[in-house]
């Protein structure tokens, strides 16, 4: 191999990758929360909703994990226009994530709603709770210590594999940064070597930030190294 | 006027009528024990009174007031009224002792925390838990569940608490420290109505036992009475099995 490796223009630039490692992490926390809340609601319909809207919640479900993320985010930023609705990239982005987010999550937390003791439901009833506040009191932190790990593998999947579909239509997180970056001074190699390893060290950072909060929040035992 | 009637009441499980008419009533302060078989629907005469499994026929009156298990208002208000222990505890596992007991004053009746958690400190150590309160359900033995769990039910403040063989599930050496507890409950005057397959305790705690088979009452009485001289055929030979032992 004759390449040779000139990682000087990379550290002169690192200020604008940390920039899109930051847009990158923040797209994918919300991104992530919000298609949780669109999960959950999904999750709460198909488990006790009426058919007509269980029904309408398998259709956005089989349409959205059947589809790719990158054709979601295009239709929202090229094809929405057609129809007089013109969001942001950051937007479509975002709102592209959580809706793909939220037909994953709805079937990873329906798991959830699935395993929930019917007898700590029958306690919660005879206390007088509505199902709202069931869902809040015993399923809420029933999925989140039962699946706990599903849904932090699924965070990272959102952080890393969905916030980068946002550089095709120009979001300047950490991949969008290396493009851009690159095509001034075609080191490409070098950029996504360093954009590679900063995937790792933000994954690291989520994990062990979602680690904490689980364990604090709701004892989950989960590992850490 | 009795404090709980109940009158005539069915019930079914899908297709399956379990309940065939049941009656009976509960005065204040009374403890009223329902014994019999498995199968022959005590546990479901329990849940039937808070809703979980619905009434088809008959009726049931708290304080002379009938309660329609159909409306959400009615059967919120019957649940004011009684409260069920069940057999498996069924304590919220994701909350230590003391939020499990305060839960459903704080976030269903809306009072304030300070005073619910001083009143469930009290309803602890009325049960010998208050050196627990922090702990969380998994930590517990199924003596101290099912303690908490009577606390928990305690903690609304019902005017008749069900006890649906809440030492079934238990450790033989565990079963002492509950009844001790439903003894100093009986003690202060609250009315209950529990289902037991614990004879001897059934006999010192209660002042009317209703036997049943088969989902209907076959008869009602003081426990002397019951378990020493039974009318029926049916309760001589299941007492004659289960007292001989």
């Amino acid at each position: 191999m004759n390449y040779t490796f000139q990682f000087n223009v990379v550290w002169r630039n690192f200020d604008a990758l940390l920039e899109g490692a930051w847009l990158t992490l923040q797209l994918g926390v919300f991104a992530f929360t919000m298609g949780a809340l669109v999960g959950l609601l999904g999750a709460a319909i198909k488990t006790y909703g009426p058919w007509p809207l269980r029904w309408l919640v398998n259709l956005y479900v089989v349409f959205i994990t059947n589809t790719p993320a990158l054709i979601q985010i295009y239709f929202l930023y090229f094809g929405l226009p057609e129809f007089g609705i013109r969001w942001s990239n950051e937007a479509c982005v975002l709102i592209g994530l959580t809706l793909n987010a939220g037909a994953y999550l709805t079937m990873i937390l329906r798991a959830g709603f699935l395993s929930v003791r019917r007898t700590e439901m029958e306690a919660g009833e005879t206390l007088g709770m509505s199902p709202v506040q069931k869902i809040r009191y015993i399923v809420v932190p029933h999925i989140a210590k039962s699946i706990y790990p599903a849904l932090a593998n699924f965070f990272i999947v959102i952080l890393v594999m969905g916030t980068s579909v946002g550089a095709v239509i120009g979001v300047d997180e950490l991949t969008g940064q290396a493009i851009n970056l690159s095509t001034v001074n075609y080191r490409w190699l070098e950029y996504f070597t360093v954009i590679a390893v900063m995937y790792v060290v933000l994954t690291f950072i989520a994990s062990l930030g979602l680690a904490l909060v689980g364990r604090w929040a709701f004892r989950v035992k989960a590992r850490i190294f | 006027m009795p404090h709980l009637a109940v009158n005539d009441v069915y019930a079914k499980y899908g297709a399956l009528e379990v309940l065939h008419g049941i009656a009976f009533e509960v005065d204040r302060g009374e403890v009223v024990s329902l014994v019999g078989p498995s199968g022959s629907g005590k546990s479901t005469v329990l849940r039937t009174l808070v809703g979980l499994t619905p009434v088809s026929r008959g009726s049931v009156e708290v304080d002379g007031t009938s309660i329609d298990y159909r409306s959400g208002r009615a059967l919120k208000a019957a649940r004011d009224r009684m409260a069920i222990v069940f057999q498996q505890y069924n304590l919220f596992q994701n909350m230590n002792v003391l939020r499990n007991v305060t839960l459903a004053p704080t976030k269903v009746k809306g009072r304030n925390r300070r005073e619910v958690e001083e009143e469930a400190m009290e309803l602890l150590a009325l049960v010998g838990m208050s050196d627990k309160a922090g702990a969380y359900p998994d930590e517990l033995s199924g003596g101290q569940q099912q303690r908490v769990a009577i606390a928990r039910a305690l903690a609304l403040k019902p005017d008749i608490l069900l006890l649906d063989e809440v030492t079934s599930a238990l450790d033989p050496e565990l079963v002492n420290e509950v009844l001790d507890a439903i003894r100093r409950l009986a003690r202060e005057g609250m009315t209950m109505l529990l289902v037991s397959h614990e004879m001897a305790f059934v006999r010192e705690v209660s002042s009317k036992v209703v036997f049943m088979d088969k989902g209907r009452v076959v008869e009602t009485g003081a426990p002397a009475r019951i378990f020493d001289a039974p009318e029926s055929d049916r309760a001589r030979d299941f007492f004659g099995k289960v007292l001989r032992g």
